[in-house]
Formats: structure tokens, C-alpha cells, sequence
């Protein structure tokens, strides 16, 4: 007596499908489709609008032989760097001060993330007071009686790019703190009274049974931070406008600039494949590495 | 650490005790150095244009002067026109409401699939709405704004709202659907036993449970629309400025000399909404931000 | 009440086979165990009768109807989880209720239905509380409500008991017995305690890899276990397996086996005494004979030598070294070794047991059962 079953069509077990479908569509469509479009339009010679004639890489050519589009990517070392680096050192820091039965954690602990509440735009505005040469921090420290100080950061087109960093940091680096407070609270007390009872002070204790425990919290920062930094555009807008000049540009403030100003849409295309490769660059071993976590666990 | 602490010992010596005033002093100045750029904006904002050209950054203003306030809101000019970011406000709300709610309903319905009516494929669509997630939106900027062309929605409040929903639903689903995983599968079984079908399991059971994630997103959502930049210079028209591009319009226009107080007025009341929110609400604010970082 | 049909059911996840063809038919009343160790496939065929999960080959018939298709709600099955999935939102009553607004019971019945079962399971003055506000036992009660309120053709219970303490778990167990016999009700009872299963079970079916392995009266289980498999997983401890020879001896069969080894201190030769144990079902070794067998003796059949049994036609007494005694109230459980096995006997708590020395045990083989070494299959 075998009977194959024939699948049953009823609505009730297409139900789940049927209510998933818009997103599924709307995600094939509007990230990976539009993905695949940006990249097709990166290998035209499209200017103000799209056009298909092919032209191989040579987008790709120009992007890399487009000084502005160098500073962009320097910049985008330079201050993703220091940015993550920052962030991580102050946040891991931070958290571990946080941790020791501070009075009022609560209260220090809003008062460290607020930033985050707010938009780069005017995180960007209130920092473009703050370090404005002629009224700002500058003459605040002359009349305080430092006659020599001079902050010109935001004018110097060699500084300008730390003064990105300042304002990003003073956003996110509560953010990082409170996501490795939140792996601090996740440790197993068992663990750290076994270290103790072995005879581990504070300091090893941290280093050598807490620290690394927070590989996982550690990996997630680093991905979140380098993706804001890849993704910055706002604050470049708002702070410096990528000025002087283009001294302050990211990729992002580039490629929406060549596309929607300059007209430039197949170059504008090839810098966002570019900025696309980053990110892939960064996230795929991260979900690799996350994914073989899983399956060992 | 739950209950153990590294540093409290039964015995206070003298070194501990100054470590301890030590510990304290850092996290303060830290503190202060947070609060410091917002409380310059709010002295800025209060004085007048002559009491910023010749006091310093943490003078306080002689008298309060709402006048900047008054002009940030109703009359400063953002680009073209001058009357102030109060028409943008507007606008922001008009998309943001919308658009929230719009995402975090279908967030919650595609996190109750993806949880408890899995079915063959729906991990690996999962896995590709989470890469979505991460995605720089510079690749789908320019496509996007020839579809809103071809929608016949470009340059209006709904374009901004449909692209919020579409690059929004990736989070919410994310966040609804770790909320979810942690459900017991039985309680749907049970349900599915005693007669109740999709929907009524959806709105008898689940909803119910999901109160906490429903904060979580909303607030989420709230604040990443709110604060959007991107978008809002991308794909809005000049009537349906988000306040952020409208803030950043006022900051750089330069009709005669600069008014750093109205600036900054401006800036706080873009701020305010999102502050709100995460000072009522900061608990499930830091939830929302840890459970799509770590989570993800 | 209901009939169940489980009709060569087998279940697939890409190329892993779950299960492969369960026949089980189940009469309308009886009261159906199914243990096994822990992914023998037990959840998923209970799931399967469920309509949780589709089948991909087989038919599943309740009460001579053809089910394999219908969804869950339309089986008229409730079940009792061992998480109870209580719903968490929902007082005790609605929880119990639920079911019967699904199937648009008119309110004044639903409540009457829910007051009955109240009574019943003791639980009326809880319907007012919240799941979070009960204890497990409570819980567990509730979610049996939950499942009586409906009046169901056919309950499953996915191991309600496992989730509660030791002292509760035979508490609730006699009380799920006593319902049964009251109810006259169709179940079908997943567990992997086995003490559970020989209590409250009508019949047994012990599954392992996707296969019923037996399936029998709890007694049946026990004294007859149709391979070392179900021997050793039914009864605790379990059941001895100790290498024996088969051999001939006049014109009987006999089995011989080593169960001492004695060093002597002043020689350093050990000193090997055979013991010859006759056997009941003797014919069944006749294939065997000179070749090896395993011999299954319950713990309970090596004893203290006792007067009243001394002499019976099963009964043997020989010498064993003591290597583990433990004492368990009642009995003590006194380890010895026969060839390479441990071997448990049960003997009275006052029989003297030297660690290290010998003592004479007394071997009731009337019951006793013997394995083909090989195929793991009992002789018979």
C-alpha cells in the first residue's frame, strides 16, 4: 500500500508565501536588481542620462585616473580608519569604566549615546560651529589667555579630515560603548569568579578572560562602523561640503555629486560598484566567518 | 557580569578609593564632553548675531533671546524661499508616519514567516534581505530615481515614503524575526491544533507577545527616517524637503552674513523629534541599535 | 473516541530518511507509548499525525478516514506539548477555551466546557491567572485542559511530564492513568522515560532510527524484547547481557559462563569455575550450539541465593567477585563482571557484600531470554 502524496494546493498553505511575495519582490528587484542596473550603467558612457552603448571599463579607467576620486578614496582610508580605530579603543574603554558599579550608569550611559539619536546633518552643523576659525574653538582658547592656539582644522585642506573624524566619533563612539557594555553584561559570572578564584586580578582578568570573549561584539563594531563610514555622505555634506575644494570628499559625497550634479552617471555608477566592492570586501567574510559560528555551535 | 564585580573588594585601602575617584572623574569629563556641543548649540541659539561676534563659545548669552528660534522656524531662508523649516517639519512628518508604519507591519509579517511558516528557500531569501541590510544605497540611488519617474512619484512625499518602506523592510524584518525565533514553535502548533488559522494565529497569539519589538522598531525606523539625508536630497522636490535637507539648505545659504544662531536654533528643533524620543524611550532606543548590530 | 491507522509512513528531509515505514494500528480507547532515544523520528511521526508536518509516503487514517491531506485543524486532534505552549497572553480560561471559539462553540458553552474541564483537572480557582503566574505543575495541567476541553477524537502528548521534578512526574502520571481510565480516551504519548511508558502505556511501541523496533504490551516489552536494542532500553537498570556458551550437555542445552575469577594469595594461579545455567526455551539455542550467545537476565533474576527458590528447575547458584555495591533502599544493587560485561544483581539490603571479595548469587533463569550476538535478534 504506497501512495505518493500529491502537494496540497490550498490558499491556506500558500498563505505565508502570498504575504512574503511584495517583499520578496520589491527585494529582488530594488536592491539586487538595481544593483545589477547601476552595474550595467557603469560599463556605458552614460552622461545626463542613461544610455546603453558599452564601453567596457573604461568608466572604471577614468574612475581611477580621476584625482578627485583618488583624494575620495584616501580620505575614505584615512578617516574610516582613525574613525573605527577610535571609536573601538574609547568604546571598549569606556564600557569597562561603565562596568564597575558606577552610581548613576544609567544617566552617564544616555547621556554617552545621545549623539546617536541624532542626524549627521546636524551633528554636521553644530560641529561646523564648534570648529569655525574665526568664532569657534579657536578664539574661545585665545580668550582664555592661549594666545598662540590656532585650530584651523576645518579651513586646512590637510585637516580638514580630522575634523570629519572628531564629529563621527562624538556620534557613534557611545554607541560602541553601549553595544560592548552589552557584551560585558553577556559574560558568564561563573567564568570570571573561576578566574579569580585562580588567582587572576582586575587587569588579567580583563585581558585574558573578558577581552576575549568579546571577539563576536568586537567583529559586529567593526563591520557597523565601517559601514557608516563607507555610507558617509550626510556629515560630509553638512560639515565641509566636501570642501576646501575637494579635500574633504568621500566616495559617497563623489559618487552623488558625478550622478545627479555633474552629470557624469556612468562614472557616478562606477565609483557606487566601487563603494558596492568595500562593503562586500568587509561583510562576506564577517557572514562567512558568523555562519561557520553557527554551525559549530 | 551579572553580580560580580571586578573591582569592589571587602576591604577599602587608600588606593582603591582614589582609583575609584579617579574612575569617577574620567566617566564625568567624558560625559561632559558628550553634552558639550549640544549645550554650545542651545547658548548659541539664545543669543544675539553681536553677542556671537564677540563672546566665545561658552559665554552665556546677557539676556534670553528667543528671536532666532522664532526666525529658524518661520522665517530663515532655506534656499530659495524664507520661510523657515517649519513647512519641512511638516514634511518629515508626513513621510516619516507613513513610512514607519508601513515597514513595521510588513516587517512584522514577514518576521512571523520567516520564523514559524518557513518554507523551502525562505533561509536563503532570509540571508539575501539581511546583505540588503548592508548594501552602500549609492548603487540604488539612480535606478530608484528613474523608477519614481516611471511611478509618476518622483519629487513627492509618497516617492519618499514607497523608498523609505522598500530599504526599511530589510531592518524590520531582521528585528521581528529574531524577536519571533525565540518564540516556541509550539505555541503555533498548539494553535494551528485547536483550529486557528494564519491570520488569526498572527493577531490572537503572536501580536500580543510583540509589543517590546514593535517599540524597538518603530522607534527605530522613527529615527533612521527622520534623520535620512540621503534620500531626502536624492528624491525629494523642492515642496517636499525633508527637514534635514532643509537644514542643511538654511546652514549653507548665505544671504549677507552668517547667523550661527539661527543655524543652531534650527539644527535642535531638526534634533528635537529623535531626542524625544530616545530620552522617553531610550531603553528600547538601545535595544533596537543592539539587536540589529549584534544580531546581525 | 477513535481508531488510528498509521499506514507504512515514511518521511524524507532531502535524503535523510526519518522515518522508514511505520505501520502502527492503534484501537479506539487504547492508551499507545512510543519511546525510543532521542531522534528515533517519535516527534516527527507524532507531528506527521498531527498534520504539522506532510508525510511523503503512507496514509494516516483516523476512525477509517483518510487524513493524510487534511490540515491540523480539520483532524480533531489536541495535543499536550512538553513546553505546554500555553498562550502566554491569555488567562487560563481563554487558553482552555480557545479551541472551542476556533470552532465557533457558542459562548455559554464554552464556558460550561471550561468549568467541566476545571473541575476535572482541579484548576478552577487558577482560570483567572496568567500562564506566567502558574508553576509547572499547574502549567501542566492546564495545558492537559486545554486539550480535554475540546472533546477531541485522538490526544497526543509530546513528553508532557519531562519538563516537571521527579516528585510531580509520578504524581502527574498516575493522574494521566486515572483520567484515561476514567475518559476511555484514544492517546498516543511520546516519552523517553521508560518507567512512564511501563506504567501508563496500553502497548509500546519502541522505535529507533525511523524504525518501530517492537511494538507490544508493556509486559511483552519487558520479559520478551525482540532484540538487545528494546532490551536494553526498556527497564532500569536495564536488562544483563552476558556472554555464554551454548553448549550440550547429556541431552540437554545448556548455557556455560565464567562468573569468577578467584587469585588465590598463596598461588599466584587464578582459579576459573565454570557455571552451567539451564534454559526455558531451550529448542530455540539447538542452531546455537558451541558458538556464543548473549544472555538477557534482568537485574532482579540474580538475587541472594533465596531458600524458597532453592532447587526449582531455573534456579542455579554459583559465585561472583563483588566489585561495586549500591545500596538503593529496597534492593542493593551489587556490580559484578561476567566476561567483559557488567552485570547488575539485585539482592536484599542485608545480604552481606564485601567490595573486593565474592559472594554467592543465586541465577532465576526461568525468564530468561538469549541474543544472537551477530544480528543483535533474540533466539527463539
Amino acid at each position: 500500500m504506497i501512495t505518493k502524496n500529491a502537494p496540497r494546493f490550498t490558499l491556506a498553505d500558500w498563505l505565508p508565501k502570498l504575504v512574503m511575495a511584495p517583499t520578496v519582490v520589491v527585494t529582488l528587484v530594488c536592491m539586487y536588481g538595481y544593483m545589477i542596473w547601476t552595474g550595467v550603467l557603469s560599463l556605458t558612457n552614460s552622461r545626463m542620462l542613461p544610455s546603453y552603448d558599452f564601453v567596457g571599463l573604461s568608466q572604471y579607467e577614468r574612475l581611477f585616473n580621476n584625482d578627485r576620486w583618488l583624494v575620495a578614496l584616501a580620505n575614505l582610508g584615512l578617516f574610516g580608519g582613525l574613525f573605527i580605530g577610535i571609536c573601538l579603543c574609547l568604546g571598549v574603554i569606556l564600557a569597562i569604566f561603565l562596568d564597575q558599579k558606577i552610581r548613576n550608569e544609567g544617566a552617564i550611559r544616555t547621556i554617552y549615546l545621545y549623539p546617536m539619536a541624532i542626524s549627521f546633518i546636524v551633528t554636521g552643523t553644530a560641529w561646523k560651529w564648534l570648529l569655525n576659525p574665526t568664532n569657534g574653538l579657536e578664539k574661545m582658547m585665545i580668550d582664555l589667555g592661549f594666545e598662540q592656539f590656532t585650530f584651523d582644522w576645518l579651513v586646512n585642506p590637510d585637516k580638514v579630515v580630522y575634523c570629519l573624524v572628531i564629529a563621527a566619533v562624538w556620534q557613534a563612539s557611545g554607541f560602541i560603548m553601549a553595544l560592548f557594555l552589552a557584551g560585558l553584561r553577556g559574560v558568564d559570572g561563573d567564568l570570571i569568579k573561576a578566574a579569580q578564584l585562580d588567582g587572576a586580578g582586575t587587569f588579567t582578568t580583563y585581558r585574558r578572560i573578558v577581552l576575549p570573549s568579546l571577539k563576536p561584539v568586537f567583529f559586529s563594531a567593526l563591520v557597523i562602523l565601517a559601514h557608516i563610514a563607507i555610507k558617509s555622505f550626510d556629515l560630509v555634506a553638512a560639515l565641509t561640503n566636501g570642501g576646501p575644494g575637494y579635500s574633504s570628499d568621500l566616495p559617497a559625497n563623489f559618487m552623488y555629486a558625478h550622478t545627479f550634479t555633474r552629470s557624469q552617471i556612468g562614472l557616478g555608477s562606477a565609483s557606487a560598484i566601487v563603494m558596492l566592492g568595500c562593503v562586500l570586501a568587509i561583510l562576506i567574510p564577517y557572514l562567512y566567518s558568523e555562519l561557520r559560528g553557527q554551525r559549530h555551535d | 557580569m551579572t553580580n560580580v564585580s571586578l573591582s569592589t573588594r571587602p576591604q577599602k585601602s587608600m588606593v582603591a578609593t582614589s582609583l575609584r575617584i579617579a574612575l569617577y572623574t574620567v566617566l564625568l569629563s567624558v560625559a561632559a564632553l558628550y553634552l558639550l556641543p549640544f549645550a554650545i548649540m542651545l547658548i548659541t541659539s539664545l543669543k544675539d548675531v553681536e553677542e556671537i561676534r564677540t563672546g566665545t563659545l561658552l559665554s552665556l548669552p546677557s539676556t534670553l533671546d528667543f528671536s532666532a528660534w522664532g526666525k529658524a522656524w518661520s522665517s530663515a531662508c532655506t534656499g530659495s524661499t524664507c520661510d523657515g523649516i517649519a513647512p519641512f517639519f511638516t514634511n518629515s512628518f508626513q513621510i516619516v508616519v507613513p513610512a514607519v508604519i508601513i515597514s513595521t507591519v510588513l516587517g512584522a509579517l514577514n518576521g512571523y514567516v520567516l520564523s514559524m511558516w518557513k518554507f523551502r528557500g525562505s533561509e536563503i531569501f532570509f540571508a539575501a534581505l539581511l546583505i540588503g541590510c548592508f548594501i552602500p544605497f549609492q548603487v540604488i540611488l539612480l535606478p530608484m530615481a528613474r523608477t519614481l519617474g516611471w511611478l509618476g512619484i518622483a519629487n513627492t512625499t509618497s516617492g519618499l515614503v514607497f523608498v523609505h518602506v522598500v530599504y526599511g523592510i530589510a531592518f524590520t524584518t531582521l528585528f521581528f524575526r529574531n524577536f519571533y525565533q525565540a518564540i516556541p514553535s509550539e505555541l503555533v502548533k498548539a494553535a494551528r491544533l485547536d483550529g486557528a488559522g494564519f491570520f488569526t494565529i498572527f493577531r490572537r497569539i503572536i501580536l500580543p507577545l510583540s509589543t517590546p519589538i514593535i517599540v524597538v522598531t518603530i522607534i527605530w525606523q522613527f529615527t533612521q527616517i527622520w534623520n535620512d539625508f540621503l534620500f531626502g536630497v536624492a528624491f525629494s522636490g523642492f515642496d517636499t524637503q525633508p527637514v534635514t535637507v532643509a537644514l542643511n539648505n538654511l546652514v549653507n545659504t548665505s544671504f549677507g552674513g552668517k547667523e550661527y544662531n539661527v543655524d543652531m536654533a534650527a539644527a535642535i528643533m531638526a534634533a528635537l523629534p529623535t531626542l524625544i524620543v530616545y530620552v522617553l524611550a531610550g531603553k528600547y532606543f538601545v535595544r533596537g541599535l543592539t539587536a540589529g548590530a549584534v544580531k546581525g | 473516541m477513535a481508531s488510528l491507522v498509521i499506514d507504512n509512513v515514511k518521511k524524507r528531509y532531502g535524503n535523510t530518511s526519518v522515518l522508514k515505514g511505520i505501520d502502527i494500528a492503534i484501537e479506539a480507547g487504547e492508551f499507545l507509548i512510543l519511546v525510543g532515544p532521542s531522534g528515533c523520528g517519535k516527534s516527527t511521526l507524532m507531528n506527521a499525525i498531527a498534520g504539522l508536518e506532510d508525510v511523503t509516503e503512507g496514509r494516516i487514517l483516523i476512525d477509517d478516514q483518510d487524513v493524510t491531506f487534511s490540515s491540523p485543524k480539520d483532524r480533531d486532534i489536541a495535543m499536550v506539548f512538553q513546553s505546554y505552549a500555553l498562550y502566554p497572553n491569555m488567562t487560563v480560561a481563554e487558553n482552555i477555551a480557545f479551541g472551542l471559539e476556533m470552532r465557533k462553540v457558542p459562548k455559554t458553552e464554552r464556558e460550561q466546557e471550561v468549568q467541566r474541564v476545571a473541575e476535572l483537572l482541579q484548576i478552577s480557582h487558577l482560570l483567572n491567572r496568567k500562564p506566567s503566574q502558574l508553576s509547572g505543575g499547574q502549567r501542566q495541567r492546564v495545558a492537559m485542559g486545554r486539550a480535554l476541553a475540546r472533546r477531541p477524537q485522538l490526544y497526543l502528548f509530546d513528553e508532557p511530564l519531562s519538563n516537571l521534578d521527579a516528585k510531580l512526574r509520578v504524581e502527574m502520571r498516575t493522574e494521566i492513568k486515572k483520567l484515561h481510565q476514567k475518559l476511555k480516551t484514544t492517546i498516543v504519548y511520546v516519552t523517553h522515560d521508560q518507567i512512564e511508558a511501563m506504567t501508563l502505556a496500553d502497548r509500546i511501541a519502541v522505535m529507533k532510527d525511523g524504525e518501530v523496533q517492537q511494538l507490544g504490551t508493556p509486559q511483552e516489552i519487558y520479559d520478551n524484547p525482540a532484540n538487545l536494542f528494546v532490551a536494553g532500553f526498556m527497564g532500569s537498570p536495564a536488562m544483563n547481557f552476558i556472554p555464554a556458551k551454548v553448549i550440550e550437555s547429556g541431552n540437554t542445552i545448556m548455557l556455560e559462563l565464567t562468573t569468577n575469577t578467584i587469585e588465590t594469595p598463596t598461588t599466584i594461579n587464578t582459579i576459573e569455575t565454570p557455571t552451567r545455567l539451564p534454559f526455558p526455551n531451550a529448542e530455540s539455542l539447538q542452531s546455537h550450539i558451541g558458538k556464543e550467545v548473549l544472555l538477557g537476565l534482568r537485574p532482579e533474576m540474580i538475587t541472594e541465593p533465596q531458600p524458597h527458590k532453592a532447587g526449582l528447575e531455573f534456579t542455579v547458584n554459583s559465585h561472583v567477585n563483588v566489585d561495586v555495591v549500591e545500596p538503593m533502599g529496597a534492593d542493593t544493587m551489587m556490580i559484578t563482571r561476567i566476561g567483559n560485561n557488567e552485570v547488575n544483581c539485585r539482592c536484599h539490603p542485608s545480604y552481606n557484600m564485601v567490595v573486593g571479595a565474592t559472594c554467592e548469587v543465586m541465577f532465576d533463569t526461568s525468564k530468561a531470554v538469549a541474543f544472537d550476538i551477530e544480528s543483535g535478534q533474540r533466539l527463539d
